[in-house]
């Protein structure tokens, strides 16, 4: 959306953490983006932990790059006003029920701008059995299979981690609304409604797992033991995943461990014999690695072009020499003494992904959004 | 052009793409469904792994199938990732196969490819290559670690970038090890955050008539999408420990047993009005009044003691009875649904993100389909993911102008096919 002629305006009404994302990447785009904030704050805001200014560091990540203007949508004359917004701009991002948005009377329909893109990011979608039930981060991992097969099998399933379901489904919304601004330039005035769930995306997410569960009818569980086709496991220092899939990462780790009878035998070139008879080498395998510290496998695996995973922390992630090397971190532009946060997910050559501002503070913007009437938000 | 009414808002643009595995693949069927015309070029010599190995048996539930025939063309893994694409193959080891491959993408819009960073430079297929063949050409770069850095040329998979990108270290039990997800969530991650690269870049090309290329990092994507935890780190100095399935904020948030085997609900509250509906649909009104449990802080500080509590009254339940009274009171509640549950699950059934698709070796299958809905544009065509080579004559003659006995000439010489090239012995295996 860089050097685009008239800029991108993008209001978001949203309140989850999906729709924070979704406009946050607009954002990063080079759209202009306003979010709404009820009078008493955004509830994103009081998201743990804080930082020592009390503020919420998960609202700082995910609100970082917008404007914000306190408008109370539970009021008339507050839903009056986001009509009114609505009608100036190109994005409307909205995370609220079929039922809450006819409530305030801000369905699409209820908007009379047919060129406007309105992109609805909800736990459940805008139709469907589950249209009106909530949902977050923790259901969604439920109704979409990925907590089945997260963890171990003798313990609970587990959730992805942090916001894992609602940040994809972001991604998910922000792709299908910049298609349909595609479609808008090339049709001009056709604006439509993008009806993205976090639970269908992450059921996208799951296809793989669904495949081989229909392909074979039978379901897919979680691990019955941590070993190093599933994760990581232990090394000196720390914990190493050595998870390789093609036939000469096998040869030249095993030959790196002091295997060489596993490296050259050719049956276990293939991945599917490894797993089948992974009883036969597993305990040998990792009692070599256990005999390793992390950096040093890394570095001897990179040598030889082997796939290989250290565990990181975000300690050892902040120092990382690849990761400055790339100019990874950053922190809003022209904002010196504000914490490092991480940048763009891809580079893109033409259009550089910015980060260009720190987070409001609730309703820092209201009066200069509100103030002119008729110009753009 | 007014395009179908079912193509998509996508329809009209075209991928040439060397895509494999997941990131790749998804990233391009996700174009594909949302109406891209996306041809996937496929290098037999060095085969897609998620196609399988060419000599891997046969999956048990599809074996005794009379169409199953070929191993790379009845892989779950490939087959559930690729929806929506033609194929061709094409030996890029070779002159012939090169050249056909950049009089392709003089058609093309855009480009993909998954390779570790030196081989479209090897190949002599790069960007800048690719732009002068096609100046407003898009070409994005999924790989482990981008195309510059001291770690350019380390490779990866999603099971060795999850570790990488900070996100093992926040999966799994307090006070247990650090784990990878249950399959290789990184993958799909930068698929997605590859759609968008791309969709902004044509967008982007709509407007200016610029290409550009996108050096889309594995590592970097997912640490993104955990940047909440790395912002704290930078903030406050402190790693996040591993939560299970506890939230940062809000308690009780967790999975718990309810009867039988396997059978698990996860259940949360954000307010105190969803807690207050928890208690009265558990028949535990003295829950709400418990000092320990009666505000969320207090919850968030006794959260063993609450989860114990719950555990114990969640275990004499009926996971779907359960489900759907705490769902019917407000409470944020779901059922852990198992992978053949998701398949037949009505609601994911209803918005037609899980649909049936009849594949020719392996019969009609139920899959995941376009997780997006488009009112305008709706994307609502579904095809099976190709078999390998399936489309190489129909894109030679149609993008290339090419009779079938030239395309015969070009499998003669090796330079397309279908199956392991000459010399290649799936036997042995």
């Amino acid at each position: 959306m860089h050097a685009a002629p008239d800029g991108i305006h993008v209001l978001d009404i949203s309140t989850t953490t999906a729709g924070a994302w979704c406009s946050r990447m607009l954002a990063a785009l080079g759209a202009d983006v306003v979010v709404v904030e009820p009078p008493s704050g955004h509830p994103l805001r009081t998201i743990a932990p804080f930082g020592p200014d009390g503020t919420s560091i998960p609202a700082a990540y995910w609100l970082a790059d917008k404007r914000s203007v306190t408008i109370d949508l539970d009021s008339i004359e507050g839903q009056a006003t986001a009509r009114r917004l609505a009608g100036r701009v190109d994005i409307l991002v909205s995370s609220y029920r079929p039922s809450e948005l006819a409530a305030r009377r801000l369905r699409y329909a209820d908007l009379g701008a047919t060129s406007l893109i309105m992109g609805h990011v909800t736990p459940h979608g805008m139709d469907g059995p589950l249209a009106e039930v909530p949902g977050n981060d923790l259901t969604d991992a439920a109704r979409s299979g990925w907590a089945s097969i997260n963890g171990n099998i003798d313990r609970e399933p587990l959730k992805p981690a942090a916001w894992g379901s609602s940040m994809c489904a972001g991604i998910a919304a922000s792709s299908a609304i910049v298609a349909a601004l595609f479609h808008r330039d090339r049709h001009p005035g056709e604006g439509q409604e993008v009806d993205v769930a976090e639970v269908d995306v992450l059921a996208g997410m799951f296809a793989p797992a669904l495949a081989r569960s229909t392909y074979a009818n039978e379901v897919f569980r979680r691990r019955d033991a941590t070993d190093t086709l599933g994760g990581p496991v232990p090394v000196k220092d720390g914990h190493f995943a050595l998870t390789l899939s093609r036939a000469h990462f096998w040869r030249d780790a095993m030959n790196l461990l002091g295997l060489p009878d596993l490296a050259e035998d050719p049956r276990w070139g293939a991945s599917f014999y490894r797993q089948q008879h992974r009883d036969e080498y597993m305990g040998r395998v990792t009692e070599a690695m256990a005999q390793w510290d992390k950096a040093e496998l890394f570095e001897e695996l990179a040598v030889r072009r082997v796939v290989a995973g250290p565990v990181l922390t975000m300690a050892e992630l902040a120092v990382n020499e690849h990761l400055r090397s790339r100019g990874f971190w950053v922190r809003p532009e022209g904002d010196p003494t504000a914490p490092e946060m991480p940048g763009a997910p891809f580079k893109a050559s033409a259009t550089p992904l910015a980060l260009r501002h720190r987070a409001p503070g609730p309703g820092e913007h209201t009066a200069e959004v509100l103030r002119d009437p008729e110009a753009s938000v | 052009m007014t395009p179908p009414p079912t193509a998509g808002p996508l329809h009209g643009t075209r991928g040439v793409v060397l895509t494999q595995a997941w990131a790749g693949n998804w990233c391009t069927a996700l174009l594909g469904m949302m109406g891209a015309d996306v041809i996937q070029v496929e290098f037999r010599a060095r085969p897609d792994s998620w196609r399988g190995d060419y000599g891997a048996p046969i999956m048990s539930g599809i074996r005794d199938s009379a169409t199953a025939q070929h191993p790379w063309n009845c892989n779950p893994l490939y087959n559930s990732v690729s929806l929506n694409k033609r194929c061709i193959t094409l030996d890029l080891g070779t002159s012939e196969g090169i050249d056909i491959f950049r009089r392709l993408v003089v058609f093309a819009d855009f480009v993909a490819e998954n390779f570790s960073p030196r081989v479209l430079g090897n190949l002599g297929i790069d960007y800048a290559a690719l732009a002068q063949i096609k100046p407003d050409v898009i070409v994005a770069s999924l790989s482990a670690y981008g195309h510059d850095g001291p770690w350019a040329n380390v490779p990866g998979i999603g099971g060795t970038i999850e570790p990488t990108a900070g996100q093992s270290a926040l999966l799994g039990y307090a006070g247990g090890v650090p784990l990878n997800s249950g399959q290789m969530y990184p993958d799909p991650v930068a698929g997605l955050y590859g759609v968008l690269g791309i969709v902004a870049a044509l967008h982007h090309r709509e407007r200016t008539g610029r290409g550009q290329y996108i050096d889309l990092s594995m590592q970097e994507a997912n640490l993104s999408v955990v940047g909440d935890a790395a912002l704290e780190f930078m903030t406050n100095g402190t790693q996040r420990p591993r939560l299970a399935n506890r939230h940062t904020t809000f308690a009780p948030h967790g999975i718990f047993a309810t009867l039988g085997t396997e059978r698990w609900i996860a259940l949360a509250c954000e307010t105190e009005a969803q807690w207050g509906a928890l208690c009265e649909t558990a028949r535990h009104p003295e829950w709400r009044s418990d000092s320990r449990f009666a505000t969320n802080a207090a919850r968030k500080a006794n959260e063993d003691a609450l989860e114990a509590v719950i555990a114990a009254w969640a275990a004499e339940a009926d996971r779907d009875d359960l489900a759907a009274r705490l769902v019917t009171a407000g409470v944020l509640a779901a059922p852990v649904l198992d992978s053949l549950e998701v398949a037949q699950d009505a609601h994911l059934r209803a918005r037609n993100v899980v649909r049936e698709v009849d594949h020719p070796e392996v019969g009609r299958r139920l899959q995941s389909a376009l997780p997006m809905h488009f009112s305008r544009t709706p994307a609502t065509i579904v095809r099976h993911a190709p078999l390998q080579g399936q489309h190489t004559y129909e894109v030679l003659e149609e993008l290339l102008g090419m009779g079938a006995a030239e395309v015969d000439e070009l499998v003669r010489l090796g330079v397309s096919g279908i199956g392991p090239p000459d010399g290649v012995d799936v036997g042995a295996i």
